[in-house]
Parts: C-alpha cells; sequence; structure tokens
C-alpha cells in the first residue's frame, strides 16, 4: 500500500513540474483516534462524533480559545436578564451551507429538539421552557425558574443549529449528509474510515477556512498515526503516545504540541460493594498510589497529579491538596477497617488504551505494596462501560472530558447520584452534594456558586469513591507548515483557523 | 534409558536436550541469576538499553527484562507443557478405544473428531475462551476441547494397524483380555508417532498461547508471560526495542529446543532393520 501511493505521489508531482499548474487546492489531512458513530448531535456522547459535529454546525456562543469565557457564535450579541430567567440572542447574517439563511426560527427548532425525548441531552435543556421569536434574527428564551448552567449549555454541541426545514423534511436522513453552518460541509463518509470535509462557501467568518478541504482519517492505534505522519500521508497527528513526543518534536518538519484539557483520569470504585463501601478503603486505596510517580512513568510528564475527579476548571479551589503518597498511613486505615491483611479486587481496563493499560499495571503494582492484591482483566472498551454500568466490578480505570467550561456538566456525571450515571456508576451517594448541586444550578454566576462547586468537590475529595490518578495533557504532532492548529480545553479543535504554507 | 541413549546419540536429540536443560535451570535458578524482582516499579530506571547491569534491558516501568523472560518461562513453558500433553492423554485413549473396538465406538468417537476438526483451531478457541473470559484456566479448557483431536486420529490409525499384526493375534489366541492387549500390547507401539507429533505440537502450542495472551485472551498482567511481554511492548517498539527483542527470542529459543527434540526423538524411537 505505501509504496504505490508514494508512486502516486511521485507521479502526480512530476506531472505538475511538467505542467507548471497552479498549486491543488489545499487539504489538510487529520489523523484521529476515535471513528465518529452518529452526526447527529442530540445523540453522541463519543468524542469522535462531537469533534466533527463541531466542524460542521455552530452553535449560538461557543467557549473561547482560553476555555476561560464564552464567545459569539450564531448569536452575535446577546443579553441575560438579571434574574437569569430571560435570554435574549441577536443572529448575525449567516446561511448554512446550502445558501438558506439561518434564522430565529431554526434556533427554536434545534433547542427544542436538544430538549425533546429522543435527545441524549435532553435535561440540560428542559429547563428553558418559552421561546419567543421577535425577529428573523432575534429570540429570547425563558426559564421558568432559575437555571444557571442554561446559558452555558447553549454552547455545547448537543445545542448546534439545524436547518429546521431540511431536518423536518428528511428525519433521521438528514444526519448521514447533513447541512450545518459551520466551518466545513461533509463531502463524504466512509463509517469506521474516513470523513472528507469541504469548505462551506457561505460560512460567516470571513476568509475562513483557510484550507478547501479537510480529511478526519480514523486512526485507532496511536504509533500508526505517528508513522503515517512520518510517511506524509497526513499533515496532524491527534494523540501520538506520549512516550514519543519528545522524540518526535526532535524530528525535522514536525512539531508537537501539547495542552492540559478539561480531564481527569480516575479509577471507578464500585461502592455498592465490599470493601469499597468503607470510606476509609477508599481514602487508604488513595494514598497508596504515587501519583508522581505516575505522572512520570505512565504519562512521561505530560500531565498533573489529581486531587479528585473534576477537570480543573471554572471555580476549582487552588487549595485543594492532593492525597500525599503514604502507603503506611494506607496501611493504618486498611488495618482500621479491618483488612489489616489486605483484600482481592479485580481492575477492568479498556484494551485499547495503552495510557490507562499502562497505568493499571502501575496501580497493581503499588497497590500490592499495602497488601492489596489487584487482579487486572483487559477488555474492550465498550464491554468496560457496559459492565460497570450494569454495577458488576469492583474498580474500573476511566476518565471524563468535559465539553463545556462550566463545571455543572461534570460535576453531574461524576458526583452526583442518581442524576445522569449515579455518580459515574460508582453508586456513591452525598446528600449533602446532591443538596449542593440543586442549588448552585439556581445561583447565579459569582463567588457564591464558586464555593459551592468548591465544597462539592471537596467532599467529592474526602469520601473519595474513585482513586484519583492524573490530569493527562492532549498531545498533537503536526507538519512544520501546519498553522494555527490547537486543541482547545474542550479537548476538540478549530480546523477553520488552521492554514497549511506552502 | 535405552530411548534416552539413543535421544542422545542423535545431534539434534542432544542439542534439544541440551536447550531444555538449560532453559530448565534458568527458570529454577532465577533468583540467584538476577537480584531483580520482576515486578517492582523502578521509574527511575525505565527503558535503558541492554548494559552489563540489565542484560536484556529494562521495559517501560524500569523492570528487568531479563527476569521477567526467565519469570515468564515458567507461564509459557506449564500452559504449553498442560496444553499438549493433558489433550494428549485424551487423545490417545480415545485413538485407542475407537481403533480396538471399530463399529458402533469407533464411528461415534470419529464422527466426534470430525465435528471438532471442522473449526479452524484458532477460530474455535477463540470462541471458547471469548465465551468464558480470559483467564489461564479458562486457556486450559479450551486447549482440552480442541487439541485432542489430532491424537485421537493418529492413535486410531496406528491401532487399527497393529492390531492386524500376529503378535497382537498371538495375544487374542492366548485369551489376554481387551484391557491388557489395549494398554500392553498397543498403546507401547500405538503411540510413538503421537510421542513424535507432540514434540511440533508443543512449538505451535507456545506460539498459540503466546499470541492469546497478545489479543488479551490469555494470561493477564502482571504475569510475565511472554506474548504478553510482546503486546505491552508495541507502543515503545521505536525506542526500546529490545522490550521485544527479547521475549520474541525466548518464543524462537523453545520453539527450537522442541523442534529439535522431536527430530531427536523420531529418529530414536524408529524401529531398528
Amino acid at each position: 500500500m505505501i509504496p504505490r501511493l508514494n508512486m502516486k505521489a511521485l507521479l502526480l508531482a512530476s506531472a505538475l513540474a511538467m505542467t507548471g499548474l497552479a498549486a491543488p487546492a489545499d487539504t489538510l489531512r487529520v489523523a484521529m483516534g476515535f471513528d465518529p458513530l452518529s452526526l447527529d448531535p442530540i445523540a453522541s456522547s463519543d468524542n469522535g462524533s462531537i469533534w466533527t459535529q463541531l466542524l460542521i454546525f455552530d452553535t449560538l456562543i461557543r467557549p473561547d480559545r482560553t476555555g476561560e469565557g464564552l464567545e459569539p457564535g450564531l448569536a452575535e450579541s446577546w443579553t441575560v436578564s438579571e434574574d437569569g430567567l430571560t435570554l435574549t440572542f441577536k443572529l448575525r447574517e449567516a446561511k448554512f451551507s446550502d445558501g438558506t439563511p439561518v434564522t430565529a426560527e431554526d434556533v427554536k427548532f434545534s433547542i427544542e429538539r436538544a430538549a425533546s425525548e429522543a435527545s441524549g441531552w435532553g435535561r440540560f435543556y428542559r429547563p428553558i421552557t418559552g421561546f419567543e421569536i421577535v425577529s428573523d434574527h432575534e429570540i429570547v428564551m425563558t426559564l421558568a425558574e432559575p437555571f444557571t448552567p442554561a446559558f452555558n449549555n447553549l454552547a455545547l454541541f448537543a445545542a448546534a443549529i439545524l436547518p429546521k426545514a431540511q431536518v423536518e423534511a428528511k428525519g433521521d436522513a438528514f444526519f448521514d449528509a447533513p447541512v450545518g453552518s459551520g466551518p466545513f460541509m461533509l463531502k463524504s463518509w466512509t463509517r469506521g474510515s474516513r470523513i472528507e470535509l469541504a469548505k462551506n462557501p457561505h460560512y460567516w467568518q470571513e476568509g475562513k477556512p483557510h484550507v478547501d478541504e479537510a480529511v478526519l482519517e480514523v486512526v485507532t492505534e496511536p504509533s500508526a498515526r505517528v508513522i503515517k505522519l512520518e510517511a506524509g500521508e497526513v499533515d496532524i497527528a491527534l494523540d501520538p503516545p506520549l512516550n514519543q513526543l519528545k522524540e518526535l518534536d526532535a524530528k525535522d518538519g514536525i512539531t508537537v504540541g501539547q495542552t492540559i484539557p478539561y480531564r481527569a483520569d480516575f479509577v471507578q470504585l464500585n461502592t455498592k460493594r465490599k470493601p469499597f463501601d468503607d470510606e476509609r478503603v477508599r481514602q487508604a486505596l488513595n494514598l497508596a498510589i504515587d501519583k508522581d510517580a505516575l505522572v512520570q512513568g505512565v504519562l512521561y510528564g505530560a500531565g498533573k497529579p489529581a486531587a479528585s475527579a473534576m477537570p480543573v476548571m471554572a471555580y476549582a479551589d487552588p487549595n485543594l491538596a492532593l492525597y500525599a503518597y503514604d502507603p503506611d498511613r494506607a496501611k493504618e486505615l486498611l488495618a482500621e477497617a479491618g483488612y489489616a491483611d489486605g483484600f482481592e479486587a479485580e481492575l477492568l481496563v479498556d484494551s485499547g488504551a495503552a495510557t490507562s493499560r499502562n497505568a493499571a499495571i502501575a496501580l497493581q503494582a503499588m497497590l500490592q505494596q499495602v497488601g492489596v492484591t489487584v487482579k487486572v482483566q483487559m477488555l474492550e472498551g465498550g464491554t468496560q462501560w457496559e459492565t460497570t454500568k450494569s454495577g458488576s466490578y469492583d474498580m474500573s480505570v476511566s476518565y471524563t472530558t468535559s465539553d463545556t467550561i462550566d463545571p455543572d456538566q461534570i460535576i453531574g456525571f461524576v458526583a452526583v447520584n442518581p442524576e445522569r450515571a449515579n455518580a459515574y456508576h460508582t453508586e456513591w451517594h452525598s446528600d449533602r452534594l446532591n443538596e449542593l448541586y440543586a442549588e448552585e444550578r439556581k445561583t447565579l454566576n459569582g463567588p457564591e456558586r464558586g464555593a459551592m462547586f468548591q465544597e462539592m468537590v471537596q467532599i467529592l475529595h474526602d469520601e473519595a469513591p474513585y482513586i484519583f490518578l492524573y490530569h493527562p495533557a492532549s498531545a498533537w504532532a503536526a507538519k512544520d507548515d501546519v498553522q494555527g492548529f490547537e486543541v482547545l480545553p474542550t479537548s476538540n479543535f478549530r480546523l477553520e483557523e488552521v492554514s497549511l504554507a506552502d | 534409558m535405552r530411548m534416552l541413549r539413543n535421544l542422545l546419540r542423535s545431534p539434534a536429540g542432544a542439542i534439544g536436550l541440551a536447550m531444555m536443560a538449560i532453559t530448565a535451570a534458568a527458570t529454577v535458578l532465577t533468583p540467584l541469576l538476577s537480584p531483580y524482582d520482576p515486578f517492582a516499579l523502578d521509574f527511575a530506571n525505565a527503558m535503558q538499553p541492554p548494559s552489563a547491569l540489565h542484560w536484556f534491558g529494562t521495559d517501560n516501568f524500569g523492570r528487568d527484562i531479563f527476569t521477567r523472560v526467565l519469570a515468564g518461562a515458567v507461564y509459557d513453558l506449564r500452559l504449553a507443557l498442560v496444553c499438549v500433553f493433558g489433550p494428549m492423554a485424551i487423545g490417545v485413549l480415545v485413538g485407542l478405544a475407537a481403533g480396538y473396538s471399530g463399529g458402533r465406538i469407533d464411528a461415534l468417537l470419529m464422527r466426534l473428531t470430525d465435528i471438532v476438526w471442522a473449526f479452524p483451531f484458532y477460530v474455535l478457541v477463540l470462541a471458547i475462551v471469548g465465551v468464558l473470559g480470559p483467564s489461564e484456566t479458562n486457556l486450559y479448557i479450551a486447549f482440552f476441547i480442541v487439541n485432542w483431536i489430532g491424537y485421537a486420529r493418529i492413535v486410531r490409525g496406528e491401532t487399527l494397524l497393529i492390531s492386524r499384526l500376529e503378535f497382537i493375534e498371538a495375544a487374542r489366541v492366548l485369551r489376554f483380555g481387551r484391557l491388557r492387549v489395549m494398554l500392553r500390547h498397543i498403546l507401547p507401539n500405538a503411540v510413538t508417532p503421537a510421542l513424535v507429533y507432540s514434540m511440533s505440537d508443543v512449538v505451535l502450542t507456545v506460539q498459540a498461547v503466546a499470541a492469546m495472551s497478545f489479543f488479551g485472551l490469555g494470561v493477564q498482567p502482571p504475569a510475565p508471560e511472554w506474548g504478553l511481554l510482546i503486546v505491552e511492548s508495541i507502543d515503545f517498539m521505536r525506542e526500546a526495542p529490545w522490550m521485544t527483542i527479547f521475549p520474541g527470542l525466548a518464543i524462537v529459543w523453545i520453539g527450537i529446543a522442541f523442534a529439535l527434540l522431536g527430530e531427536g526423538l523420531s529418529t530414536a524411537l524408529k524401529p531398528k532393520g
């Protein structure tokens, strides 16, 4: 395969040289590890789908590059009333990729759809109860009662603005060949293999995207993505193996970038099972883990140790201390809990995730030091998810990433029970935390709401339904002529900003 | 004893036996040969190339690969030997019973082997382990279900042949019991080709066992089983190729040892004249 491709490139190059043609259309090729499953925003929760949708669709507002604030998307301006119950958006003159204008009617339709029963993200939007279309370019949304995350949730992929007429006409088939107002439009989609995108000629950001076409190639093996980059088959390799970053960066013509996104890695503990029902045991497990060694040995320095299962984002408490590495104290706690001789437990890990696999092996050795014998069970990722969801597990290595800049999404996922996932299948429950969660959502942004988040994270830290591991960096490697690429704190990327220098 | 002498007389057999002896000694004497713990993490010494201190280098956790390869020999040899000689015992008895009894029993037992034979080896093993879940015990179960048929077929054929020879006729005429004829007179003669076959079977089984671990369906970490060592090394192959090479060479070493032993055995056991 490879020699043949090179041959083709050679022929093409010589043909171009002979005819003296202008440079062909710029195509940006990206190798990514995730296979997008669906392009329907309300039916997605996997990164491959989300990242692709964010290239095709727009939202009213979106997280800015720093991940600290929101910036205009399809809405060029907005006002939020003092009580937080009325949100007014003024839409810009934007068009879908087929040339039809984006109207307030499309906005109402899309948000109502996101709030519908069919939506996986319904509870994020149901608090918005009223829509008033003032004009084609102005819409007012009203809430029956305060729900602070509502505004932020409109920046989430699930609130992508879709063309009402087309979705209604085509139904689910629309999402096989979707039309959006984002920087790119879908050209072709080979499931499990590649997505080809072409520049949206009607995109509202003047002069963008800089490239004419973009290809997302699905390459699940991390080393294979790097090899493709080195062979010149792609321009950007997402998530190269962390142990290869230094070597890659030293190579001529390749630049490595990294950022720590809103992500936290941890081990879920099934608190319905013994001995994980005992808080002291869970704390002991946290004390038995040398997190700095993990960051060095498993992330090769590309990351930070974690004090909780929450990504470090808005309202994070800078004073929240890590569980110090203290195996002696861990043994004491285990003895107090009646496990002086330790215990045996099974640890699930996704066999396809190299970093998690290595973490599991390191955890096993560290826990052995305090008498806990861990049996590692490698499973395919989907099976691991189903197994933890059904509650038939002891421990499981997993992680979470935030798609928004507001911590409400992730705290609801990892710490609140039942809410979205029974505290991410740990079945752990804190009345106080649930109370704070309900309260936080009614409190306007400000120090008061911040204090509530800090207290929730403190409870999560203290009662430790997880072994907190680290916040790993998200890395990418690109050819030197790729300019303007970066992974955002929300883990996705914007290809409209990227250009290829000649 | 005479067999051993014959075996040593053939160069292949002698070398194969010596290689096995070295492997066995190294496995037993691991603590004397290496000061390292095959499981202890030492991040400060991660991915060191082979040196006087670490003969085979260290892995991404700083574990000494020489120690891990030696410690892994126990897993691979145990798995390979049990997965060959366990099913071989079953296969030999089935083949003997089928070949000597003939008639309905023979037809029944041979149709059973046909059914198992109809599935490609790996497909069946993968399916069984897939259903039971990955673990060493389940690997044994899968190999016991699949691996006996080759022996049953070989021994049945031999038994049919030997049953018609004069000394068996003589034994029958002397009214020896069925069991006595089968076990004392036919078995020792019929088992020889099975034994020779088992040596090449061990080579294949070592590879199969490593392959199963490679797929994540065999022995689970942190056991230093060789297939597991190789799969764990893949991400580091470019910067630390010794992590892959040495476990791979260990599999080759054992493969050659058993192949030579099989070669020697077939010479040693060949009837004279």
